[in-house]
């Protein structure tokens, strides 16, 4: 005596995930861009240029990844830029004093996992929404970054250590593979875990969660962890790339990996999204952003496109969610 | 026989506003360990100084209380304060660059209001995407330069007294004073309440939820457009970069001032408070000759501990 | 009750009439040919099921719906009602479940939002005149308190004063209430009588929609049956019997089986509530549950029943007592009590029990993600073997595993949520308002899985307020009170009398 689902609306399921048809959609829009590109300038497709705007969109994606995790769960961590600023500030010192690049990298990740960790405690102990504390740590990292810089830069640092961002390896540079590795653990960990299983349940119904027996805070922590903590590896990639560490490096970092994760279709309002579309966000700003450098148009404008593509990304976000309601 | 309000009396944390609380802390603090921090001079210079935030804390309390936020004032009183400059200097005249920033401040509330009421965007999202394209105007329109050489009428804004008083003050006043009557006495202001606290019985009386909302965001920028006038005239010149992060001490006075994110809940006096709060954290961090980047950092503190606070007084 | 008594029909002409009313949303036809009418000065209760169509009914009545067939008459003149404000115009008002006041204003402003007297300088407020009205306005409805009392402050019974403020302020000739009495005590519940019997003196009517039978006896002048968004009959009180009523409610014999097999001897004690108190509300909670069991936790909406679940469940922090499952004392969050081995299916299943954007397999594994998968690594397939496994078992009906929870009929949404405990193996089950916007059918099919599930070895404590089905289900039953527990129910002691009884307060 089945009751035949009074009032369901939906058509028979594809036997493709919702999901896969978004990363499709995707990545499409990224070859077409490709291919916009391509026509309109005669560089875009020269291996120099491929390999810069991999090697660009692998640092936005560092930063992405982690912070996919937590707007997964509903959250935002707009602390991240300047995570990536004091970390690299404090690994360079930690390399310049003792000479080890180890020490500095271990430095760069603790740090970065320690301003998460806070981030955490903020959101889960005090209750505090995630998008003003990570709001106010950016501004105490800010004011940490630049009164222990004190208007100085830090440069120069040993070769081995520089191969990590600016380096080579059978002509891809290496932080690409880096992008191939962490794309990989970081799909595996949302998609092939419990723990990721869970971080899509808290962010689908945060309340349902909780009450289904998931340990939600703890969740939240190591949301918040992760996300400070490839912060702190996106920190020491900068500083191997850019070999040099000031205080304001942190400062256009946010926006776009923001604009990655949203336009890799990842959800501000949780729950939906996936790893690999962060890379493809990641990819696409990039090209676009690329793009206008290639056409000679003024660094000047890419803070305001980034927020309009932004913009265009939450607006498609909600007209998708509408839609599925 | 007269019935009484069911809920229970508040708790004595309740009774006392906690800004007022900290400022005197504050103050006290200060004047312990700070050299000249309580001499007339230094204490009229925060008031002074405090201004232009006051300008930006007052329609900031008004978007908060929608349960909204706007995190492109800074940015866009970055840009009004380069239009003035911009304006002021190619046509000598003070009025018509107010009259220019004025107009980019408030296209800008408009916009912001567009996008959280019409569009339907979060409002801390939209306002991130506006201070990009705020900040990206201003680097654009200045080319990276300052802009020097703006005429004395402007300058003379900051430094004129009206009956002995600090022009900047007596601005500051005639605002406090402006949006205390809209909030308290206007249609207006009861329907703000309304906005954050239940927007669908205004539905249900007939009014538009976002016709309401836009004009907050439009006061926001509006108010972001005369406090570039105030900002061009302190800095007699225009700068890139000039107001950058102050929507931050905004939101830091009103969450210090007692306003809640939630709900529709709002108090002017309390943003005050929060204002000179932060002024007066700022100036004592100064006199005893620590960079702003603390004073940054430290304001950061003050908000979490205000949130913090905020959090354990609606719990009890 | 309320003394005052049903107004003879005398005047021809309905005060307001409907004719015909159809509204339709995407596959669903909420109401279809409706025809109802209403007179000065009676109280006109509106009857049916969760789906019947009264909230559709109730909102084209107040202009928030148009409908897309029928017509509309008024005192014998054809009107339109397409906004709300052509249904305030006739003087129709709705007092909603969800008050529409603003919380951080006061009552003068509430009840004139929209319409403030205006003040010399264009835009102002007469501060004076708004409060002076607003008093005059309370003094009608018989609500002696301070104007310019801040809402929020207020209790949910003087809220919902509030609100009949407001509609009789804006003249409204019918009022229309959405299960007004839900949310009040015994004795704010008798001033609601007695101002709905002022209001019919006044000629003023009600269209008074209601649960509870008593009410629908006592107050009601006449009572309209809605049934599948369809109008089934229009009746006298005194013309019909409660069952009668039932069975036009719900378009067959209600002989509701309750598939229950007491067992002879109950178990072992499985959960031991000792002296528990919380801050929610509750103290000095005694209760116990043994193995095979079905408990009842019964009382009125507000006597903290809720909270007693949670509370044993972790969902609220406790201020003193003890818990004891299964011979270990408990004390922590959900994730704790969900490891042991207690389940909660919660009152609101929507917004607490479920992720609706989520598929049917991901709701039905989320509790039971570490049983499912110690290792720590998830398995989509295995995940769905799973789902698929208890779709069947409990015939949750939808066309896979796939497919989005929110699509689920009501039933089968709570099949899904009583489903991700038995995946998790729990062995106390704690079910609040388990039927609760559920059909006749399904709710049978959840009373016989809980019959099953005690019978092998479970335990359940069940709240309900429908005491005919705790009358029926449960082997004994606490009545709770005011945060209390009131009273202790053996399974001969289990009437509906007794529950009553014990749940109302004295005086």
């Amino acid at each position: 005596m089945t009751d035949i689902t009074k009032g369901a609306i939906a058509p028979p399921r594809s036997f493709l995930s919702q999901d896969a048809i978004q990363l499709f959609y995707r990545l499409l829009a990224a070859l077409l861009i490709c291919a916009v590109l391509a026509v309109m300038s005669d560089s875009f497709l020269s291996l120099g240029n491929i390999l810069n705007v991999l090697r660009q969109a692998s640092l936005t994606f560092f930063i992405a990844s982690g912070l996919t995790l937590v707007v997964l769960t509903a959250g935002l961590d707009l602390s991240v830029g300047a995570n990536v600023a004091l970390s690299a500030c404090l690994a360079g010192t930690v390399i310049h004093t003792t000479g080890s690049p180890a020490l500095g990298i271990l430095t760069g990740l603790a740090s970065g996992g320690i301003v998460g960790l806070l981030n955490g405690i903020m959101v889960t102990a005090l209750r505090i929404p995630s998008f003003i504390a990570t709001y106010g740590m950016l501004w105490v990292l800010n004011g940490l970054t630049y009164w222990y810089m004190a208007g100085e830069t830090l440069h120069g640092f040993p070769a081995g250590f520089r191969q990590i961002g600016s380096g080579y390896l059978f002509g891809l540079p290496i932080p690409v593979y880096l992008l191939l590795v962490f794309l990989g653990i970081g799909t595996f960990f949302a998609q092939r875990t419990v723990w990721g299983q869970e971080i899509y349940a808290i962010g689908a119904n945060p309340v349902a969660a909780r009450l289904s027996g998931i340990p939600v805070a703890r969740r939240l922590l190591l949301v918040y962890a992760v996300s400070g903590t490839m912060a702190g590896l996106a920190s020491i990639i900068f500083l191997s790339r850019l070999n040099s560490a000031e205080a304001d490096i942190g400062e256009s970092l946010t926006l776009p990996a923001i604009a990655a994760v949203l336009i890799g279709g990842t959800s501000l309002f949780g729950g939906v999204g996936t790893v690999f579309g962060t890379f493809i966000g990641a990819l696409i700003l990039t090209l676009v952003l690329n793009g206008m450098n290639l056409l000679a148009v003024s660094a000047n404008w890419q803070p305001l496109v980034t927020g309009v593509i932004v913009i265009l990304a939450v607006w498609l976000d909600m007209k998708t969610r509408r839609r599925a309601q | 026989m007269r019935e009484a309000a069911v809920v229970a009396q508040p708790n004595p944390l309740q009774r006392i506003p906690g800004v007022a609380m900290v400022l005197a802390l504050l103050i006290a603090l200060f004047s312990v360990i700070a050299p000249g921090f309580l001499s007339v001079a230094n204490l009229s210079n925060v008031l002074v100084q405090s201004t232009i935030l006051t300008m930006l804390a007052l329609p900031m309390t008004l978007i908060i209380m929608t349960e909204g936020l706007d995190l492109s004032m800074g940015a866009v009183l970055t840009l009004t304060s380069l239009c003035v400059a911009i304006v002021s200097l190619a046509t000598k005249s003070m009025l018509l660059g107010l009259g220019v920033g004025l107009l980019v401040g408030t296209a800008f509330g408009v916009a912001n209001g567009w996008l959280v009421a019409i569009v339907g965007i979060p409002p801390f999202v939209a306002t991130l995407g506006t201070l990009g394209m705020a900040q990206g105007l201003s680097l654009i329109v200045s080319d990276g330069q300052s802009v020097v050489g703006i005429p004395h009428s402007v300058r003379d804004i900051y430094s004129a007294t009206f009956l002995g008083i600090p022009v900047p003050i007596v601005m500051a006043l005639v605002t406090y004073a402006a949006f205390h009557a809209l909030l308290y006495h206007t249609r207006f202001g009861t329907y703000i309440f309304a906005l954050g606290g239940n927007r669908e019985a205004l539905r249900y009386a007939g009014l538009s939820p976002n016709r309401l909302l836009i004009a907050v965001y439009a006061i926001g920028g509006a108010m972001a457009g005369i406090a570039g006038l105030l900002m061009t005239a302190r800095m007699n010149s225009g700068h890139p970069t000039a107001g950058l992060g102050l929507e931050f001490d905004a939101i830091a006075a009103v969450a210090v001032g007692g306003t809640s994110f939630e709900r529709g809940n709002g108090w002017l006096l309390g943003t005050l408070l929060g204002v000179l709060s932060v002024g007066v954290l700022r100036n004592g961090l100064n006199l005893i000759s620590l960079p702003s980047s603390v004073q940054v950092a430290s304001v950061g503190v003050l908000v979490i501990l205000a949130l913090f606070l905020d959090g354990l007084r609606s719990r009890a | 009750m309320s003394d005052a008594l049903p107004i003879e029909v005398t005047s021809p002409t309905p005060l307001l009439e409907l004719r015909g009313i159809s509204k339709e949303f995407p596959g669903v036809k909420a109401l279809d040919d409706v025809s109802f009418a209403v007179y000065p000065g009676e109280v006109h209760m509106l009857l049916g099921e969760n789906g019947a169509g009264k909230s559709s009914l109730m909102k084209v009545l107040c202009g928030a719906y148009r409908a897309d067939a029928g017509e509309f008459y008024y005192k014998g003149e054809t009107v339109a009602i397409e906004s709300t404000a052509d249904a305030q115009k006739l003087g129709i008002a709705v007092i909603f479940q969800e008050f529409s006041l603003v919380p951080h204003l006061d009552i003068a402003q509430n009840i004139f939002l929209g319409r403030e007297p205006k003040g010399r300088i264009p835009g102002t407020i007469d501060r004076r005149k708004i409060l002076a009205e607003a008093k005059r306005v309370l003094d009608t409805i018989g609500f002696d308190i301070d104007p310019s009392t801040v809402v929020d402050k207020l209790g949910v019974a003087q809220q919902q004063m509030v609100e009949i403020a407001k509609a009789i302020s804006q003249n409204a000739r019918i009022l229309v209430m959405d299960e007004p009495t839900a949310a009040l005590s015994d004795r704010e519940t008798e001033l609601l009588f007695a101002l709905i019997g002022r209001l019919k003196a006044d000629g003023v009517s009600i269209v008074y929609i209601s649960h509870r039978m008593a009410e629908v006896f006592a107050l009601g002048d006449r009572i309209t049956v809605l049934r599948d968004g369809r109008r089934i009959d229009g009746v006298k009180p005194a013309d019909v019997t409660p069952d009668q009523l039932v069975r036009m409610m719900v378009g067959r014999n209600v002989d509701m089986t309750y598939p229950r097999h007491f067992a002879d001897k109950p178990g072992e004690v499985l959960l031991e509530v000792k002296g528990l108190s919380a801050s929610t509300g509750i103290s000095d909670i005694n209760i116990e549950v043994r193995r095979g069991e079905i408990v009842g936790l019964c009382g009125l909406v507000g006597s903290g029943r809720s909270e007693v679940a949670r509370a044993i469940f972790g969902a609220d922090p406790v201020t003193s007592g003890e818990i004891i499952f299964d011979g270990k004392s408990i004390s922590g969050e959900p994730d704790l009590a969900a490891r042991r081995g207690i389940a909660l299916i919660p009152e609101s299943r929507k917004s607490e029990g479920l992720a609706l954007l989520r598929s049917v397999s991901d709701n039905l594994v989320v509790s039971a993600l570490k049983k499912l998968f110690p290792s720590g690594l998830f398995d989509q397939r295995s995940a769905q073997r799973t789902a698929d496994g208890l779709i069947r078992q409990l015939r949750i009906a939808t066309p896979s595993a796939r497919q989005t929870v929110g699509l689920l009929s009501g039933g089968n949404q709570q099949k899904v949520v009583i489903g991700k405990w038995l995946a998790a193996g729990s062995k106390l089950f704690i079910f609040d308002e388990p039927t609760r916007g559920i059909d006749i059918g399904a709710k049978s099919e959840i009373f016989a899985l809980i019959d099953r599930l005690v019978a092998e070895g479970a335990a359940a404590l069940m709240i309900s307020s429908e005491q005919v089905e705790i009358c029926h289900v449960c082997d004994r039953a606490y009545v709770m009170r005011e945060g209390r527990i009131a009273g202790h129910l053996t399974r001969n002691e289990l009437t509906e009398e007794n529950i009553v009884r014990l749940g109302m307060h004295h005086a």
